[in-house]
């Protein structure tokens, strides 16, 4: 499974990869975490405000920092689809 | 003066500075600011705003659109800069984005309240209003002008502007942001029924006389050079700063992994100095005598409605992310304003006032121009612009020339001029920044001349023929430009 962070390295950025890395842990899913900074690369996946979480190509949530037992459902969620 | 006296007087000057910047009258102004801001962001959603900013929004709905996303969205350039990039590639286009860019600085709520709570309600009107005009202006101007290169723009999907209808505020949230609003309005306005004493108790606090006197003498003032000293009542409200700041800490930072009993103690410390700011104190020979004013009951009712509202109505998601994004707000400009705050006061005893009255002593071109110059090359921090304003205007400069400053500043550094250029290219962003010196000496000419008594029928006449002007000389360009693509297809 693929995260990906995006955010141009602000506080609420690093908060969502620290949650993120949370996640990742507690759900036990084989999961790699990369952090995108590049302001290109941000807005072509199509999102307004940072930070934005995005599993597996999708943007699950952006413009605030969901806690770690969200994300974890999120991940749950996109395994049991893959 | 031999060094030390010199070292002195300039520790001194920084330190009184900082004692009147965190005085009561500065507390109760900025305190609910930073939580109005973090309401905003965490409370309103931002599909309400944005789906009036994608590339099929007529131009009468985005550009308002841009100047709301701007004072409402964005307070800190790690929101600003997304957003910019995002209307510019996906959405409105260059105009909307660039009254955006414009507005979202200089006319954020931060920005206003603490602009009116310092210097005065007339200048941050004035700020407001001629960034709202201006800031459409150039946003129409700089679409006019790069119009081609606009049209062949990317015609991506805008599917990031799509607006779910779902997604309005609900009542509470609304409910708990306009108590947050009144709180401030208790706190600053300065109308009889808020400043009269309704109720008066006197404390023996032996030592409160020889406590003052103490403070006078560490940080001595003139009051009048318009400075202010360090109150006893300044002194506590700076030590429960402190401890909000150590208790927040620890509430507050790791707020994702759950409320913790430092969470409430920090709030609990925040109506404290809320609700000691709001009293009046007299020290006196036998102790201290406490004024219980309209504002102090004012503020009281307002914190009881938000501590009910917070605790009862709102979601735990809602409160966790409205505490966090205040916190982050706190931590993210209030250090920097402090240094800047210190710093200013420092320099400010090093700086002759005749400099500054020669250069922009009075409402001339030359004056306005010194001012946005200034505003150009020099980067302060988010909101430290207001205090520098506040000592140039307490040297002697007119209220013109610094408005002028107040509008470049924040709109115009090197630094954001160079992330503008990445996203729109270089030749855009220098014709932006030689938009807003332009107008924002204009801006300053204008109020200057209004504050000077100049009727506003003849400003409004002025103002009239220069844009008359300007937009025939656009409309020609436009259309040379078309003639010359005609040629050359």
């Amino acid at each position: 499974m693929e995260i990906k962070v995006l955010g141009p390295g602000c506080a609420n950025c690093k908060r969502l990869y620290a949650e993120a890395e949370k996640a990742v842990a507690q759900s036990g899913q084989p999961a790699t975490i990369t952090k995108v900074e590049a302001m290109e690369d941000i807005v072509a996946h199509g999102i307004l405000r940072t930070p934005g979480l995005v599993i597996d190509g999708k943007v699950v949530a952006s413009g605030r920092i969901p806690s770690a037992a969200e994300i974890v459902t999120m991940i749950m969620t996109a395994a049991a689809k893959a | 003066m031999n060094i030390t006296s010199s070292l002195l007087s300039l520790l001194q000057g920084g330190l009184g500075n900082l004692a009147a910047y965190l005085a009561a009258h500065v507390l109760l102004c900025l305190v609910p600011a930073f939580y109005i801001a973090g309401a905003m962001t965490a409370l309103i959603p931002k599909e309400s705003v944005t789906r009036f900013l994608g590339r099929t929004a007529p131009k009468h709905v985005s550009y308002p659109a841009a100047t709301l996303a701007g004072s409402v969205l964005a307070v800190c350039s790690c929101t600003i800069v997304p957003l910019f990039a995002g209307i510019y590639k996906k959405g409105a286009g260059l105009g909307p984005a660039i009254t955006f860019l414009f507005f979202a600085p200089a006319a954020n709520i931060l920005a206003l309240v603490y602009t009116g709570g310092v210097i005065g309600a007339d200048l941050a009107f004035a700020r407001f209003f001629l960034s709202l005009a201006f800031g459409i202006g150039i946003g129409l101007i700089m679409a006019l002008i790069f119009r081609r290169s606009d049209v062949a723009h990317d015609k991506a999907t805008d599917d990031a502007f799509a607006g779910e209808l779902q997604t309005s505020m609900h009542r509470a949230a609304l409910a708990f942001l306009l108590v947050l609003v009144a709180l401030l309005l208790f706190g600053t306005l300065k109308i009889g029924l808020l400043t009269g004493s309704y109720a008066e108790v006197s404390l023996p606090v032996p030592g409160v006389n020889r406590f003052q006197e103490f403070l006078n003498r560490l940080v001595p003032f003139d009051a009048a050079k318009g400075e202010e000293g360090v109150t006893a009542q300044g002194a506590v409200l700076i030590g429960l700063l402190i401890l909000i700041g150590v208790t927040s800490y620890k509430g507050m930072e790791n707020i994702h992994s759950g409320f913790t009993r430092w969470t409430w103690v920090a709030l609990g410390l925040v109506g404290l100095t809320l609700l000691t700011a709001a009293v009046g104190m007299r020290p006196h020979a036998g102790g201290l005598e406490i004024l219980f004013t309209g504002k102090f009951f004012g503020v009281l009712l307002a914190l009881a409605a938000l501590g009910w509202l917070l605790r009862r109505r709102l979601s735990e998601v809602e409160q966790r992310d409205f505490l966090w994004e205040s916190w982050r707000f706190v931590k993210q400009i209030f250090p920097l304003l402090v240094v800047g705050v210190f710093i200013v006061g420092v320099v400010r005893v090093i700086i002759r006032p005749e400099w500054i009255e020669a250069l922009a002593g009075s409402n001339s071109l030359q004056g306005n121009l010194a001012g946005v110059i200034f505003g150009v090359f020099m980067y302060f921090p988010t909101l430290v612009e207001v205090p520098i304003a506040k000592m140039f205007l307490s040297l002697g400069m007119h209220r013109g020339p610094l408005l002028a400053y107040l509008m470049a500043d924040p709109e115009l550094s090197l630094q954001s001029i160079l992330i503008t250029a990445t996203i729109i290219g270089r030749l855009k962003a220098w014709v932006y920044v030689f938009w807003v010196a332009l107008f924002s000496t204009l801006a300053g000419l204008i109020y200057g001349s209004w504050v000077d008594g100049t009727s506003v029928g003849r400003i409004a006449l002025y103002l009239g023929l220069f844009l008359v002007a300007l937009t025939a000389g656009l409309w020609w360009v436009s259309r040379r430009n078309q003639a010359l693509a005609v040629a050359t297809d």
